[in-house]
This record gives structure tokens, C-alpha cells and sequence, in this order.
């Protein structure tokens, strides 16, 4: 095995630790929501999603799609095919919590708000990440130069991260209300210590799970990569 | 307090499944790598 | 500065020539605009929604449409024959060009809205006289806004394989602020509120624009330099 391809190998085995501890963390929360986590008097059970579902619309609004766009400049400014590699990465991730976010939001509207669906500002700004992660795909999948690809994600990832705020400001204002800033703790502005924990705990083990699927991302695509090199010689 | 564990039990099954599910596809892409 | 405008005009304006020569970009996408108008109108019950309250929204999704579509011609003529490659040796500065092809789109964009925006009034039976300065001046900053981002995307696009799939589904996100900027300051101006009334989302129209554009300026020469 050549020295470059056990390097990409090393980087899936790290990445395959990183998420199994992840995976274990918020399993691990989940059993601490269940089990040692007060239940809320008006929401009443459902309100337990919350401790899935901040996490990781944390992660995906405030990490993974950061990273991907500061990756992404940061490659048009270095030309570094690592950055690249680690904004395709890091986008895909993203798809991966927002689906998540987009999936236990409506779960836990449905029994508190009584609607599946209601155009909540924060989950509305995660369905337009959604669609603009998709077309970040989606554009990559249909460029073949490398180095074309790189530089035009990093395009369409400056913009996308500089129309966040718009989307949110223009959503809140399409609803009639003042723009809320995305808060941690949504609605409840002080949780029971208990609650709290859980939470953080919650983070903890989401944003391990997004180093680990990164860093596993990364390590197959890195491997591809010499791969391809590999064969075009 | 409302009966909603169901959804409760319905949203921690289905993030598990789509954490799990990516976790398996990146496992097999590796693999086959 | 003055330069660098006057070559701007001068690119729009071969780009604008050759449109016109040719006249089919402007007629399909005017006649598309037409035709979503139309389906519009058929596809609502009369009697249960009042025009009114759906006009602005009929509007906005025909314009939205359309100027994506009328965009999608973009860079396809340079990309057809080459010509690009043969303008970006030419020591052309990189924001020159992207102001050449903004105000040919915007210019384009324009001149379909101004086909529709008469068709819109016929169709659905509006009398506009008192809100059409408003209109017009938020149909402006609208496009400004679509036209910079689109611009952009669609010299990124003219090379991929399914471009005009690919246009849309990148520009649409891109729109919806201005749109419902748009839509918001559009309602109180059919119900025959004043102008100054709406200031606010004007400004963040203007707001949109500016940012946008000055990104996408700054952002061109990497999607077109090697």
C-alpha cells in the first residue's frame, strides 16, 4: 500500500471512531431524555424532540454550513484542493441535518401547534438551506473539471451563506413579525438545569457526530481522489 | 399534561434512521473504495 | 470608473443587437409570459378569490418565471460559438464584462416585463393608474436584484450539462426575498395606499441589490479566470 493511500485510509478510520462515539452520544441522549430528563408540563412528552432537534439545526445553521462557505473562500483565496474537499464534505453533512431538523420539526409541531407544517421562521430558513445545499450538489454532481467544480462551489457557497440572513430577515417580515434572533433555546428562555444538561449534551453529541461524519466523508473522497489520479498516470 | 409520546417515539426512530442510514451509506462507499 | 461603464455599455449593447436581430428570445419568453398569465387566470374560481387579493401574487410568480427563463439565454450565445474564450483573451477587465451582461439581462428582463405588465392589467381587469409609479419602481428594483444573481449563476451553469434545469434550481432561493419584498410592497400599493407608505421594503429591495450585485461583481472573475 502506498504511503499516500493508507494516509486516506488512516483518515476514514479516524472518521469511523469519530462517528461511532457520535452515533453512541446521541443514542446516549436520547436515553437521557427518556429516562432522567423532566417531562414539561404543557408540551408534555413530544416536547422531548427538542433535545434531537436543536442540536442539530445548531449544527447544521451554525457549523456545517459555516465551514462550508468559509472552506469554500478560503480555497479562492489559497487554491488548496483540501478546502474543497472538506466544503463538499461538510455540505453533504449539512444535507444530513437538515433533513434531520426538517424531518423531527414537523413531528413535534404536529402535536403541540396542531399543524404539520406552519411556515415557522426557523424551520422555513432550513428549508431553504435544504434546497440550496441540493443545488450545491446537484451542481457539483453535473461539473466534471476538479478544479472548475472547486471554484464554483466556493461561488455558489459565498452566496448562499450571505443569503441566510436575508431569507430570515424577509421571512419574519413576510409572516408580520419582528425578526427573532435564532436562539439556542427556542421559545423557553430559561430551562430547568436538567433540561439544560440534556441539551448541552445533546450538542456535544451532534457536533462529534458532524467531525466524525466530515472527517469519514473526507477520507473517502480523499481516497477516490488519489484513485483517479492514480489511474490517469 | 397531552398523551404525545408516539410522536416523541416516532421523531428519535426516524433521526436514528437517518443518522444511521447515512452512517451505512458512507460505510459501503468506503468499503467499496 | 467612467471607463469601465462606458465598456459595460458597449458590451450590452453588441449583446442587445444580436438579441434583437434575432427577435425569438424576446417573443418565447414574452409569449411564456403571456401564457402563465392565462393559466393563472383559469386556474382560480372568480367567484371564490377576489382579483385583487391574488394579483399580486400572479404577478410576482409571472415575473419571477419569466426572467429566469429570459436569463437562461445568458451566456449560451457566447458559449455556442466560442466567443467567450475569444473576449476573456482580450484585455477586457473581468467587471466590465459582468456589467455588460447585467445590463443586457436587466435590460431584457425589463423589456418582457413591460410586455406583461399591460397584459397582467388586461387580463385580470385592474385599474392601476394610481399605483403604477410604485409598481414600476419596485418591478425595477426587483429585477435588479434577480438579473445580478442570475447573471452570475448563469455563466456557472452555461458550461454543466443540464443547464437550463440547473439555472433555476440554484436562482430560485435567490429570489424569494426579493420576491416577497416585492409582493409586500406591491399589496398595499393595488389597495391604493401611498407610495410612502412603502418605503421600507423598498429600501430593502435597494438593500438586496446592492449587496448582491457588489458580490457577484467581486465573485465573477473566479467563475470566468482559470
Amino acid at each position: 500500500m502506498t504511503a499516500a493511500v493508507s494516509g486516506a485510509r488512516s483518515v476514514i478510520n479516524r472518521g469511523l471512531v469519530l462517528t461511532t462515539l457520535g452515533l453512541l452520544g446521541v443514542a446516549g441522549v436520547m436515553v437521557l431524555a427518556l429516562g432522567f430528563t423532566p417531562v414539561e408540563a404543557t408540551q408534555g412528552l413530544a416536547q422531548k424532540i427538542f433535545y434531537v432537534h436543536v442540536p442539530a439545526a445548531f449544527t447544521a445553521l451554525w457549523v456545517a454550513v459555516p465551514a462550508t462557505a468559509c472552506a469554500g473562500l478560503l480555497y479562492l483565496w489559497l487554491h488548496d484542493p483540501r478546502l474543497d474537499r472538506f466544503a463538499a464534505a461538510s455540505a453533504e453533512v449539512s444535507l444530513v441535518f437538515c433533513l434531520v431538523v426538517l424531518v423531527t420539526g414537523p413531528i413535534w409541531a404536529r402535536p403541540i401547534w396542531g399543524a404539520w407544517w406552519t411556515w415557522d421562521g426557523r424551520l422555513t430558513l432550513t428549508l431553504f438551506l435544504f434546497f440550496l445545499l441540493l443545488g450545491y450538489q446537484t451542481m457539483r454532481a453535473a461539473i466534471r473539471d476538479p478544479v472548475e467544480r472547486a471554484r464554483f462551489s466556493a461561488v455558489l457557497g459565498a452566496m448562499g451563506l450571505v443569503l441566510v440572513p436575508f431569507i430570515h430577515l424577509s421571512v419574519y417580515l413576510w409572516r408580520g413579525l419582528h425578526p427573532k434572533p435564532i436562539v439556542l433555546k427556542p421559545g423557553d428562555p430559561s430551562l430547568p438545569p436538567e433540561m439544560l444538561h440534556t441539551l448541552l449534551y445533546g450538542l456535544g453529541a451532534a457536533l462529534l457526530l458532524y467531525v466524525g461524519f466530515v472527517t469519514l466523508r473526507y477520507g473517502i473522497q480523499l481516497a477516490q481522489d488519489q484513485r483517479e489520479a492514480a489511474d490517469a498516470r | 399534561m397531552p398523551d404525545n409520546g408516539g410522536y416523541l417515539n416516532a421523531a428519535y426512530i426516524v433521526a436514528g434512521i437517518i443518522y444511521l442510514g447515512y452512517t451505512i451509506s458512507l460505510l459501503r462507499q468506503a468499503r467499496r473504495r | 470608473m467612467g471607463n469601465l461603464f462606458r465598456l459595460a455599455l458597449v458590451l450590452a449593447g453588441k449583446d442587445l443587437r444580436l438579441e434583437l436581430r434575432t427577435r425569438t428570445s424576446i417573443i418565447s419568453a414574452a409569449v411564456f409570459a403571456a401564457l402563465v398569465l392565462i393559466v393563472f387566470n383559469f386556474a382560480r374560481d372568480p367567484t371564490a378569490v377576489a382579483t385583487l387579493d391574488l394579483a399580486p401574487s400572479v404577478l410576482w410568480v409571472t415575473v419571477a418565471f419569466a426572467s429566469v427563463l429570459a436569463m437562461n439565454r445568458g451566456f449560451l450565445v457566447e458559449r455556442e460559438n466560442a466567443a467567450f474564450d475569444g473576449l476573456l483573451l482580450a484585455p477586457v477587465p473581468r467587471e466590465a464584462l459582468f456589467l455588460g451582461k447585467y445590463l443586457a439581462n436587466f435590460a431584457f428582463v425589463m423589456l418582457v416585463e413591460a410586455i406583461a405588465l399591460p397584459l397582467f392589467v388586461l387580463f385580470f381587469n385592474l385599474d392601476l393608474s394610481h399605483a403604477l409609479g410604485g409598481l414600476v419602481l419596485t418591478m425595477l428594483l426587483a429585477t435588479m436584484g434577480f438579473v445580478a444573481v442570475g447573471t452570475i449563476f448563469s455563466a456557472m451553469v452555461v458550461k454543466t450539462r443540464f443547464a437550463e434545469l440547473m439555472l433555476p434550481v440554484l436562482l430560485l432561493p435567490f429570489m424569494v426575498p426579493p420576491l416577497i419584498l416585492a409582493v409586500k410592497t406591491t399589496v398595499p400599493l393595488f389597495a391604493g395606499r401611498p407610495l410612502s407608505e412603502v418605503v421600507d421594503g423598498l429600501r430593502f429591495l435597494a438593500i438586496y441589490d446592492i449587496v448582491f450585485l457588489t458580490l457577484a461583481v467581486l465573485l465573477f472573475p473566479a467563475v470566468v479566470d482559470e
